[in-house]
């Protein structure tokens, strides 16, 4: 980071941007500038508040990224690092943590958005009431949302054309849409065809898939030009529709929004009568300043933003921020994953283009007599790279020598995943605490993760698996590499642990995302998941954090908080 | 089906590029100085970290591990040079890793052949034996220079390896900027 050459704010945004002192107390601070941070500075600003968006990363632009792995796997700045910030992990209450990179996000303007896939699936309805329509699984802490999906679809549909999505209305397992996606699907792959062929032998109804990607041209930025570097990286035509290009210009545009990279929250303030009243941070050399608001809103990410909390507990909140229900930092959940993968006869090329562009959700719902609970979907990708395919060999193939030379261009070309994306149960014992003895290099406690994965995550992470493998063999596969599901134990989803609810004893937030314990204090990302979706987070995220800027601007407005 | 020991995050781990944990300690300005330092460098040039047995020793390594046959190997890859460069800049930290692998190999080559020192000194089969051996008995010190070696062989050129795009077009990929459709066989239509 010492060496990072953004400093601080690029040229272009910097002639136009608003700036604050420390002592203004601005309307409102967010921590973040992700998925959720990047709609809520936009969307308050615009509605006329003082904004400061603090990152925790510096602010790149579409200049900085580029088609080299080694950048991406070597300080990027892209995504957190764990030399600097570590995670510790165990499996349950009685062990001893153990150093681990179980949480990946984006720490950087823009968050994970910037480097993600850019799947944008809608929650099927029956997500947000499980606990009423299917009951509550035992050993899981599987709750209705207090929000249906009606409430959020007007929202699913503002993020498809506020930040820009391409997709194709009509998937008979969608919910009900108001309106259809702005922009066509992007061109179908050679993944896409094979999803299609082996879906229809199944009886499935494969479709094109929903991605924020732009597949034309669409408010003043370019359509997607297939160059493949996607997945991981950031993009050079910034058609993937991350809050970098699709918020934040204009956010500070309002000329009321200040992004501030490189500040990394330490606190959240507390006074006396219990509101907050700004936030710490460590500016890039590691001083502290505090930034003054009337209100703060947490959009750090399901990690992050139960950390702050925890670390800002106050004589008259010991167990933490907005903590009076102690379920602040539980229920954590990253979805499940059933992956198989083949070799097909021809190449499929998956190293060029976005990564996915047909979907199957005919396993929204498993089916009743496999007694799980859940469900998901499935998309066909390659993800494999140059880097990639050196590395990863087909199991139990040589991984050097002149048979593995020889192979190459069929890893590189020729394989596709069978990627099952589903459900992972909410479980109030998988938490996120502070590390009592591991600190980051700002000397700020780390994250604890303790999980065990529910029984019925891995049963369906494994049905997933075997579907998957039917669906390559239906599609034509020459040879199956593996099968397999279970053990997501981490990852970049990070979700479920600041719960929304009507229940100020069972939540920590409310449907308008504000804490129950703290008036002025609003948290707006994936912690606020009451389930996990069927995987793919971000659209829920992003529609979250549109109808609760909606929420707070008419409180603001009309004195509310 | 998978193999004993291969988990979900090893894969995942793998297909996401995580090229090598290995290499994943640089900073970023180390990175921009590898790649100026890459581009100015020559056949001729000094070596920079590697001593010249370490070199030899190395570059017999590397060449077993992607052999050069009809088509180029690490050696037309300069997968030598990239290890060069990366352990005089963004891969410093990783030098002591290298050392100890190297040191590895040399005892597996006394003990397979008693009196040799040089791996780069065996036959063709006796050096194929030692790496097999190296491989299914110590997968860190066999994983430092097999990591090193992909990614000398397959990363951006600018950082000294895949010489000219060899790594790439070995693996019948192309770095360009934009892609129309049909993208592969079964998008023809």
């Amino acid at each position: 980071m010492a060496d990072h050459p953004h400093h601080g704010v690029p040229q272009g945004a910097e002639s136009q941007m608003k700036t604050y002192r420390p002592s203004d107390e601005v309307d409102f601070v967010i921590v973040g500038s992700g998925a959720a941070g990047g709609v809520m500075a936009r969307e308050l600003s615009q509605a006329g508040f003082s904004v400061v968006v603090l990152e925790q990363g510096p602010w790149l632009t579409e200049n900085d990224f580029k088609h080299d792995e080694i950048w991406r796997d070597n300080k990027s700045g892209l995504t957190n690092d764990h030399e600097l910030q570590p995670n510790t992990f165990r499996e349950k209450e009685a062990d001893t943590a153990k150093s681990s990179g179980w949480a990946q996000y984006g720490r950087v303007v823009g968050g994970g958005s910037v480097h993600f896939t850019a799947n944008y699936w809608r929650f099927p309805e029956v997500e947000f009431a499980q606990a009423t329509r299917f009951g509550v699984p035992e050993g899981s802490s599987v709750a209705d949302w207090p929000i249906t999906y009606a409430d959020l679809e007007p929202y699913y549909t503002k993020v498809e054309w506020e930040c820009g999505v391409s997709g194709l209305a009509g998937n008979p397992f969608e919910p009900p849409r108001s309106k259809p996606f702005p922009l066509p699907p992007l061109p179908i792959k050679s993944e896409g065809v094979l999803l299609e062929r082996g879906a229809r032998k199944l009886g499935y109804h494969p479709w094109p898939a929903p991605m924020a990607i732009l597949s034309q041209p669409y408010r003043g930025r370019s359509g997607c030009l297939a160059c493949g570097f996607c997945y991981g990286f950031g993009c050079e035509a910034r058609a993937k529709s991350s809050t970098l290009v699709s918020m934040i210009p204009a956010a500070v545009a309002s000329g009321r929004c200040e992004i501030r990279p490189l500040s990394y929250v330490r606190k959240i303030e507390t006074a006396a009568n219990g509101r907050v009243t700004g936030v710490t941070y460590f500016t890039r050399d590691k001083k502290e300043v505090v930034q003054r608001a009337k209100a703060v809103v947490l959009s750090a990410n399901g990690m992050e933003s139960a950390k702050l909390l925890l670390i800002s507990a106050t004589t008259a909140q010991p167990q933490g921020l907005a903590n009076s229900s102690g379920q602040v930092g539980r229920n954590i959940m990253f979805n499940g994953a059933g992956i198989a993968a083949a070799l097909f006869e021809h190449e499929i090329n998956g190293w060029k283009g976005a990564v996915v562009s047909r979907v199957t959700w005919d396993q929204v719902e498993v089916p009743k007599d496999t007694g799980l609970y859940g469900g998901g979907g499935f998309d066909f990708r390659s993800m494999m790279t140059p880097l990639g395919a050196g590395f990863n060999t087909p199991p139990g193939a040589p991984r050097w020598g002149r048979e593995w030379k020889k192979n190459l261009p069929r890893i590189l070309s020729n394989s596709i995943m069978a990627f099952g994306h589903s459900t992972q149960l909410p479980v109030s014992a998988n938490r996120v605490d502070l590390d009592p003895t591991t600190k980051d290099a700002w000397g700020l406690p780390v994250p604890r993760l303790t999980f065990k994965e529910h029984a019925n995550d891995t049963k369906l992470q494994q049905w997933f698996a075997a579907r998957g493998t039917e669906l390559l063999q239906a599609a034509g596969a020459e040879q199956i590499l593996f099968s397999f599901g279970g053990d997501s134990s981490g990852g970049p989803h990070l979700l479920g642990t600041c719960r929304m609810g009507k229940d100020p004893k069972t939540s920590v937030v409310n449907a308008d995302h504000r804490a129950h314990d703290v008036p002025n204090l609003f948290i707006v990302d994936g912690s606020s998941f009451v389930t996990s979706g069927r995987g793919q987070p971000t659209m829920t995220i992003q529609a979250l954090a549109f109808r609760a800027a909606d929420r707070i601007t008419k409180l603001a407005k009309s004195g509310g908080i | 089906m998978p193999d004993a020991g291969f988990t979900r995050r090893d894969f995942m781990s793998a297909v996401a590029g995580a090229a090598a944990t290995t290499w994943a300690s640089a900073s970023w300005s180390d990175v921009h100085a590898a790649a100026a330092q890459a581009a100015a460098a020559s056949a001729q040039d000094k070596w920079q970290v590697l001593t010249p047995v370490q070199v030899r020793e190395l570059d017999a390594v590397t060449a077993q591990l992607v052999p050069t046959d009809d088509q180029p190997g690490a050696r037309e890859a300069h997968v030598v040079r990239f290890m060069d460069h990366s352990l005089a800049t963004f891969a410093k930290e990783e030098k002591p890793a290298f050392e100890a692998a190297l040191k590895k190999l040399a005892e597996l080559v006394a003990a397979h052949y008693p009196g040799q020192t040089s791996f780069a000194a065996l036959g063709d089969e006796e050096q194929v034996t030692v790496l097999k051996d190296w491989e299914g008995t110590d997968r860190r010190t066999f994983g430092t220079i097999h990591g090193a070696t992909i990614t000398g062989m397959f990363s951006n050129p600018e950082y000294g390896g895949n010489f000219g795009k060899v790594g790439w077009k070995l693996m019948g990929f192309k770095d360009q900027f934009s892609w129309v459709p049909p993208f592969g066989y079964y998008d023809r239509g």
